[in-house]
């Protein structure tokens, strides 16, 4: 994944997102395979730990002690912190930095999560699911303040979530994962320009494919589309009408082919 | 802290009342030096009146219940709360390393343990002075491990036992449940099953007669058992009439099994002598067990090397425990 890109990691529950990002953190150890992380295998040793940050999928917060404490935990346990900033960042939003986080509500508990992670300044921010418990408007508040942490610069980040039209916003680069391996890998632009819907009268046996490979594909009584990916330049058959396909479709279809894969 | 408050409680609560029946016990002794005659000296410990009873249980039930305590509410949520709050993927995600957090939890909370466990055993063996003279023992189970480094041990192998069954299983719950049945197993069974053999036991044997073997026994010892040997030194238990059984009966009924538990016979008065004169001739005798009472400090401290030796197992485990698996 490049270096200052937002990466929306996708796919279907269990595919193994989570597992995903805790492995990219160190919290959990592979049992075959590699992973590099900022130049290195993730391991839970204080320099490596000092670049990432994580925020789990349930939040996990110490419910009984307040903002403040936490602030003053981040502060204690990581080598770079911004203190100036997360208080900063915490009374924009309103947060009462006094107030245990065990009585915030969801969407204040995801922005002091967040902030906690944002505030010890790391180059890469995995995220897993944050919004996944929130009402629209946290969502849209927490996508806000994750967008203007990436304008600030500096930042890479890679979060997961099935909600896709969210990503669409601030991804520049997907991840689709399904029945445990990848799907796809890409930025956004270069997906949506390579894959092209196409619509036709009905055909059992795909049988012309040079220059696309079929992603997936339905048929109705009389019409046949698939979502192919384009590989190479020549021209496409003109029996076939062409759209552009939404990078949901796309994602949907990437999925959709692991799970037939899976049937079959 | 609850802790602390508690503990301050305690001391007060010790220092007065052990003081106070320290003294009495010394003025009592000093008067029935001077006036055996005295009624209270026949009974020392009951002319101290009922709080003294109450508050010797409110005293050792109090060293039992901290280690106790330590197990369930500080070691078994220790670790098992971080895991279902998943607050240590939060935790271990800051710039510390696991290790780290991990050493600096465990050696806090020890030195609590420690700290709080030997004032206990100070302040219980200061107060136990007096019980301990009025008994003339401190060894027998129930004053053992109330005293001297027992708390102290104690505190620390149950905090100890409490974590690292909280990292093993994750869930505050069980860690509660396996802790406190760890803490019965252990409290029902090393007093009676390990303890005796810290050292071989001292025996002492005397011929059939009146006279009870166990007034030989040294004052203090800790009584392992009496009983009576046969002639090939096996131990046939206790001697109980059933019936006036002739010393003959006895030794045929007793011989060819050898295990003479199902014969209960009984000496009469008067009818005593006739019986123990053959039953010595045919040699038996009576035989008692014990550890005299200047062995106390090394059992304390073959006890206390125990526990410290398998909190140092405990810990390691915990170490595994935490490090070694996935967040």
């Amino acid at each position: 994944m490049p270096e200052g890109s937002v990466c929306a990691l996708v796919g279907p529950n269990g595919a193994g997102k989570s597992t995903l990002l805790k492995l990219l953190t160190g919290l959990s150890s592979k049992s075959s395979g590699e992973s590099t992380v900022l130049g290195e295998t993730p391991k839970q040793n204080e320099d490596f730990l000092e670049n990432i940050g994580y925020l789990a999928q349930e939040i996990p917060l110490y419910k009984s002690l307040n903002s403040n404490d936490h602030i003053a935990m981040g502060k204690h346990l990581n080598k770079r912190w911004d203190d100036a900033f997360i208080r900063k960042r915490l009374t924009d939003l309103s947060i009462p930095l006094g107030r245990p986080v065990g009585k915030l509500s969801g969407g204040q508990r995801a922005q002091v999560a967040l902030a906690l992670a944002l505030a010890k300044k790391p180059k890469l921010l995995l995220l897993d699911e944050p919004v996944a418990a929130l009402d629209p408007l946290a969502r849209h508040d927490f996508l806000s303040s994750l967008s203007q942490a990436v304008a600030d610069g500096g930042l890479s980040v890679i979060m997961s979530s099935h909600l896709l039209a969210d990503l669409e916003r601030i991804s520049d680069h997907v991840i689709v994962l399904a029945a445990g391996r990848t799907q796809l890998c890409d930025n956004i632009e270069d997906v949506l320009k390579s894959h092209r819907l196409l619509v036709g009268p009905r055909k059992d046996s795909i049988t012309d494919e040079t220059g696309y490979s079929v992603i997936h594909e339905t048929h109705t009584a009389k019409q046949s589309t698939l979502l192919v990916r384009l590989t190479s330049k020549t021209k496409l058959p003109t029996h076939w009408q062409q759209q552009d396909p939404n990078i949901e479709e796309i994602i949907l279809a990437y999925m959709g082919q692991a799970k037939q894969g899976e049937v079959e | 802290m609850i802790f602390g408050l508690l503990l301050a409680g305690f001391t007060v609560l010790t220092i007065l009342t052990g003081n106070h029946f320290w003294h009495e016990y010394q003025q009592t002794l000093s008067s029935c030096r001077q006036n055996p005659a005295t009624p209270s000296c026949s009974d020392i410990e009951g002319s101290f009146g009922p709080s003294y009873g109450a508050i010797l249980r409110l005293v050792y039930v109090t060293s039992i219940g901290v280690p106790l305590i330590f197990g369930l509410f500080l070691g078994a949520p220790l670790f098992s709360r971080e895991f279902e709050e998943g607050t240590n993927k939060l935790v271990w995600t800051q710039s510390v390393s696991r290790r780290k957090w991990l050493t600096t939890k465990i050696v806090w909370i020890l030195v609590f343990a420690a700290l709080y466990g030997l004032a206990i055993s100070l302040l219980v063996s200061w107060w136990g002075r007096t019980t301990n003279a009025l008994d003339h023992s401190r060894f027998d189970t129930g004053q053992f491990d109330v005293q001297g480094i027992m708390p102290f041990a104690y505190s620390v192998f149950f905090t100890a036992i409490g974590f690292t069954v909280s990292a093993w299983f994750r869930k505050t719950m069980v860690a509660l449940a396996v802790t406190l049945v760890l803490f019965i197993a252990f409290q029902a069974s090393i007093g009676q099953w390990l303890r005796p053999h810290y050292m071989a036991a001292i025996s002492i044997t005397s011929p059939m007669g009146p006279d009870d073997l166990q007034s030989k026994v040294p004052v203090g010892a800790w009584l392992l058992d009496r009983g009576i040997l046969n002639k090939n030194g096996k131990e046939i238990g206790d001697i109980f009439p059933a019936a006036p059984l002739q010393c003959q009966q006895i030794i045929q009924q007793q011989t060819p099994q050898g295990n003479g538990l199902a014969i209960r016979v009984k000496t009469f008065p008067g009818a005593g002598d006739p019986i123990d004169a053959c039953l010595n001739k045919a040699g038996f005798h009576q035989i008692a067990k014990y550890q005299p009472s200047y062995r106390y400090w090394d059992f304390q401290r073959i006890e206390a090397g125990i526990y410290f030796g398998a909190s140092i197992i405990l810990i390691s485990a915990a170490y595994w425990f935490v490090l070694k698996r996935d967040a």
